[in-house]
C-alpha cells in the first residue's frame, strides 16, 4: 500500500492564524495536530496538539513544574485569552523542524519511518507541489492492523 | 614563558569576548599547553601547585548532586510563597523577603541554582500581584551575589580561594558573614529607593496572592526530610572542618553519596543538575593557570603587585578589592580569581612580602563577588536571571540591569572598604 492510498483530506492553517482558532480546530475534531501552510500553499510546519498544550502552561511553570499545583485551577477564560493573543507562528519552534513530508508513492514503512524519526503525529503527502492529504498516526495504525487481520 | 602567556591571554580574550564557548576555549588552551609540554601530565593532574584542584571540582560536584535532589522537593517554592503570603503581597515587602531568602539560600548553595529556583516563583507572584517582575528579578540576582559572598560554598571564587588559601568554612563565615549581613540590610534599604516606582499595585490583585497554596509545592515529603537532614549534616561537616579534619570536598561527596543511597532516585535524576560544562571549565582553567605558576609568571605578578603597592598592606587590599571588582564587572570572575589566587597565596605565605595578611584574601573575594553585581554580565546569576526574564516575555536590557547593579556594587564595595581597612 502506498501513501496516496491512505492519505486523507485534512484541514490546514496559516502561521498568522490565531492560536485560539488552531486550538479550537484541534479540540473540536480531536486531531493530533494541524498542517501549517505558507502563502504559496506549501506546507511550512506541523503544529502538534502537544505544542498547543505546552503554550497553555506559562513558561515559568515549565521552568519549575512544582508551581503548577501551587497556582490552583487556572480559569479557562484566562487560558483562552492567552491563546487569543498568540498566533500559530508563536507556538512553533524558532528554528523550523524538518517537515514530515512524503511522496505519494512512499510505502507504509516509509510513512512510519518518517513519523517515528521526527516524532510527528502526522505526515503530509505531496503530489508534485500540491498537498494530496495527510496521514495521521491513528490512520497509519488502522491501515497496518487492518492488513494483518 | 612567552608561550604560556600567549596561550593564556588568547583563552582569556576568547572567554571574555564570548565568541567561543568558554569550556571549549579553556580545554583547547589546556590541550595546547599539555601537547607542547609546557606542563607535563604530572604537573596537570597530580601536582597541588600547578595541577587541577580536585578539591574544588569534587566539592562543586557533590553540592550539585545535593542541590539537584533538594530542588525536586519543592522546598524553595514553599518558602518563597509562604514569605509572599506573610508579606500579604505588598510589593516592597515581597521584594525584601524574596531577596533575603535568595541571599540566605545563595550562602548555602550556589548562586545560579538559587536564582533558577527563585525566578519562576517570582514571575508567578508578580503576575498575581500585577507588578512588573523585572525589578524583583534584578534585586534577587543582586541579593544572590551578596549572599553568596558569605560562605566558602556560596560562590565559585570563594571555593577557589578556600582551596588554595586553606581558609576554612568557618573562616569565611566569621570574616565575611557579619559584613554580608550589614550589606544585605543596606541592600534592602537601597532597593526601596532604587525600585520605588515599581511598588504600586492594585490592592484587589494583591489579594490574589493569598490564593496560592504553598503546601502543594511539596510533592515528596519523605524526600524533603531526607534532603534537609543531609544538607544540615553537610553544613555541620563544613563547620567542623577544624575538628574533623575532613576536607569540604569529602564532606560534600559523602553527603551526595548518602543522599543518593537513601533517596532511591535514578542516576538520570540525581545527575540532572550536575553542570559538567562548569566542571570541565574549571579543570581546563586550573591547567592553564598551573602553566603560569610553573613558568614563573605568577612569581613576577606577585613581585609587581608588591612594587605597585609599596609594601603597604592597606594599599594592596584596596588594589585587590577595587581591581578585582572592576575586572569582575566586565569579565567572568572565575578565571580572574583562578589567576590571582596563586599570586595572593605567594604573597601571604610564610616568608612572603605580606606573610599572614589574610585581609588580602578577603579583599580578593569581596572584590570578585560584589563586583559581579555591577553589570548584567558581571556574574552568572545575572545572566541566568536575564535569560529567564526574556523567555517569559520580560527582557532585561544590559543598561536596565547595570543602572541598578552599578549603584549596588559601588555602595557595597564602599562599605567593604572601611571594613577591610579597620579589621585587617
Amino acid at each position: 500500500m502506498h501513501a496516496h492510498e491512505i492519505a486523507e483530506p485534512y484541514p490546514v492553517i496559516q502561521a498568522e492564524t490565531s492560536a485560539l482558532d488552531a486550538a479550537r480546530m484541534i479540540a473540536r475534531e480531536r486531531r493530533p495536530g494541524l498542517v501549517v501552510i505558507g502563502r504559496d500553499g506549501a506546507p511550512s510546519a506541523v503544529l502538534s496538539a502537544s505544542q498547543v498544550v505546552q503554550f497553555m502552561v506559562p513558561d515559568y511553570v515549565q521552568d519549575d513544574p512544582n508551581l503548577a499545583g501551587v497556582m490552583g485551577e487556572e480559569p479557562s477564560a484566562k487560558i483562552a485569552e492567552r491563546l487569543q493573543r498568540a498566533t500559530v507562528a508563536s507556538l512553533l519552534p524558532r528554528e523550523p523542524d524538518e517537515l514530515p513530508v512524503l511522496n505519494s508513492d512512499d510505502t507504509v514503512l516509509e510513512v512510519a519511518a518518517i513519523m517515528a524519526r521526527l516524532s510527528s503525529p502526522l505526515a503530509v503527502v505531496m503530489d508534485g507541489g500540491e498537498i494530496l492529504g495527510v496521514i495521521t498516526a491513528s490512520r497509519l495504525l488502522e491501515t497496518v492492523l487492518g492488513d494483518s487481520q | 614563558m612567552i608561550f604560556a602567556i600567549v596561550v593564556f591571554s588568547i583563552v582569556y580574550v576568547l572567554i571574555a569576548s564570548e565568541k567561543v564557548n568558554r569550556v571549549a576555549a579553556a580545554l583547547a588552551g589546556a590541550g595546547v599547553i599539555l601537547a607542547v609540554g609546557t606542563v607535563t601530565t604530572e604537573d596537570a593532574f597530580y601536582s597541588t601547585e600547578t595541577g587541577i584542584d580536585w578539591n574544588v571540582i569534587f566539592l562543586l560536584f557533590g553540592m550539585m548532586v545535593i542541590v539537584g535532589v533538594l530542588k525536586l522537593t519543592g522546598v524553595f517554592e514553599y518558602v518563597a510563597i509562604w514569605a509572599t503570603k506573610k508579606a500579604q503581597g505588598r510589593p516592597f515587602r515581597v521584594m525584601a523577603l524574596l531577596s533575603l531568602i535568595t541571599a540566605v539560600a545563595s550562602a548555602g548553595l550556589d548562586n545560579v541554582t538559587t536564582v533558577l529556583l527563585i525566578a519562576p516563583v517570582t514571575l508567578l507572584v508578580c503576575e498575581r500581584i500585577g507588578v512588573r517582575p523585572i525589578p524583583f528579578l534584578i534585586a534577587e540576582a543582586l541579593a544572590s551575589n551578596i549572599g553568596g559572598t558569605a560562605t566558602l560554598v556560596g560562590d565559585p571564587p570563594n571555593l577557589i580561594v578556600a582551596s588554595k588559601s586553606r581558609l576554612g568554612f568557618n573562616d569565611f563565615l566569621i570574616n565575611l558573614g557579619p559584613l554580608v549581613i550589614v550589606l544585605l540590610i543596606v541592600f534592602v534599604a537601597l532597593s526601596r529607593l532604587l525600585f520605588r516606582k515599581d511598588f504600586e499595585a492594585d490592592p484587589e490583585q494583591v489579594a490574589q496572592v493569598m490564593t496560592l497554596d504553598e503546601k502543594e509545592a511539596i510533592r515528596d515529603r519523605p524526600l524533603l526530610v531526607k534532603s534537609l537532614i543531609v544538607l544540615a549534616l553537610v553544613l555541620v561537616g563544613f563547620t567542623l572542618h577544624s575538628v574533623l579534619h575532613i576536607e569540604p570536598s569529602v564532606v560534600a561527596l559523602l553527603g551526595a553519596g548518602i543522599l543518593i543511597a537513601i533517596s532511591g532516585l535514578r542516576p538520570k535524576t540525581y545527575l540532572a543538575d550536575v553542570e559538567w560544562e562548569t566542571l570541565l571549565f574549571f579543570a581546563g582553567l586550573f591547567i592553564l593557570v598551573g602553566s603560569l605558576v610553573k613558568v614563573g609568571v605568577i612569581d613576577q605578578l606577585a613581585t609587581l603587585l608588591v612594587e605597585a603597592t609599596n609594601n603597604s598592606v592597606p594599599t594592596a587590599m584596596m588594589v585587590l578589592l577595587w581591581g578585582s571588582a572592576t575586572l569582575s564587572a566586565i569579565v567572568d570572575n572565575i578565571p580572574f580569581v583562578a589567576t590571582m589566587t596563586p599570586v595572593v597565596s605567594e604573597l601571604v605565605a610564610p616568608g612572603g612580602q605580606y606573610a599572614g595578611e589574610d585581609g588580602l584574601w578577603w579583599a580578593l573575594v569581596l572584590g570578585a563577588d560584589l563586583g559581579g553585581n555591577a553589570t548584567a554580565i558581571g556574574a552568572s546569576a545575572n545572566v541566568v536571571v536575564a535569560g529567564i526574564a526574556k523567555r517569559n516575555g520580560h527582557p532585561i536590557s544590559f543598561w536596565e540591569f547595570t543602572r541598578y547593579g552599578l549603584v549596588v556594587a559601588v555602595v557595597t564595595l564602599a562599605i567593604a572598604t572601611p571594613y577591610l581597612l579597620l579589621r585587617y
